[in-house]
């Protein structure tokens, strides 16, 4: 007597489990009458659609890289300048004198500050061709 | 799905072997036309895939239609390596279960889906229809995780292999996960579970078309 090959295993099993036999016996649906014709259509509006436009890298590096480069030396100046003035927070005391000539040199880097800004903008306006 | 089947589904029975990949090397080289015939020979197959997991019959030509665009997109991914169908049902099958995702079919909990009654005689055809749509439709409540096996098995034809191609899982992990759910299913219809619940439950097969 022959052994009983993988499909007539696969047979017995459908036969035996309902759950099989349902689920495995659902009458396949046509697609309908104009389902190629949309596909198609659609296929061809992407074809005929122009690409799309590339980011202009060109254009773009030096604003990245320059705006880079300020953010970069920005935040080291900042953590430059505020490690040791937090390790003297405790034992400094503030002194009027010396502290003088502080407001000037603010002053000065808010003025960098509003320039650099101005710049950025000058060149994102220049990128966006509205210049 | 194997290409036998594909009659069951109103396309060629057997395509010429390398029809794909002619139609695929056209599109690449600029003839748009060509991709109709991939169209032709698979609108079976992903109607009837995104039918089974979703069972509205407009919607499932929507995702196929999406599958069929994405596949367009995509066409110079498929390396070769693998079967064209084999491709075209994973990638299938990754925008069938995102379109769900964005937008999920509206199921009830498998918890408040009430089991077939057993009255159903081979006789009573409408009734027999019914139950087992009903236990169809059971399949779209399990939990994600399972459901998706589940619906890739019996559109594979029960070949675990396929299934476990299409979802890329290993055929083991896809075991599993199917054993699990036919353990949901059997929990919530215990009728099912009885080989003598047959004659209740299960009709002949009508040979009718399937109403969306």
């Amino acid at each position: 007597m022959s052994q009983p090959t993988q499909d007539d295993q696969i047979k017995h099993a459908i036969e035996s489990d309902p759950i099989d036999r349902i689920l495995a016996s659902e009458e396949p649906i046509l697609p309908s009458s104009g389902f190629l014709a949309s596909v198609m259509e659609r296929v061809q509006g992407e074809s005929r659609a122009p690409a799309p436009i590339p980011f202009p890298w060109k254009r773009a590096v030096p604003g990245i890289l320059l705006a880079t480069g300020t953010f970069g030396w920005g935040a080291y100046e900042f953590i430059r300048e505020a490690i040791p003035s937090l390790r003297g927070l405790e034992t400094t005391q503030p002194q009027l004198t010396t502290a003088l000539p502080v407001p000037i040199e603010h002053a000065a880097w808010i003025a960098f500050a509003l320039a650099i800004s101005l710049l950025s903008w000058k060149l994102s306006r220049r990128l966006s061709g509205q210049s | 799905m194997n290409v036998e089947s594909l009659s069951t589904t109103g396309v060629p029975a057997v395509p010429p072997p390398d029809s794909d990949a002619a139609d695929v090397q056209r599109v690449l080289a600029g003839d748009v036309q060509a991709f109709e015939g991939i169209v032709r020979r698979w609108q079976g197959p992903l109607v009837n895939m995104a039918w089974r997991y979703c069972r509205d019959r407009s919607r499932a030509e929507e995702m196929a239609q999406e599958a069929f665009l994405r596949a367009w997109r995509g066409l110079s991914q498929w390396r070769q390596e693998a079967s064209f169908s084999t491709w075209l049902f994973a990638l299938a099958a990754n925008v069938f279960r995102s379109e769900l995702k964005r937008f999920p079919t509206v199921n009830v909990p498998i918890e408040d889906i009430s089991e077939p009654s057993a009255s159903a005689t081979q006789h009573d055809d409408f009734a027999t229809k019914t139950n087992n749509e009903t236990l169809r439709r059971a399949v779209l409540a399990l939990p994600q995780r399972y459901r998706e096996p589940l619906v890739l098995f019996y559109f594979h034809e029960m070949d675990v292999g396929a299934a476990a191609r299409t979802m890329g899982l290993p055929e083991g992990t896809l075991k599993a996960r199917l054993s699990r759910a036919r353990a949901l299913l059997k929990k919530r219809f215990p009728k099912l579970s009885r080989p003598c619940a047959i004659s209740e439950i299960i009709p002949a097969r009508t040979g009718k078309e399937v109403q969306g």
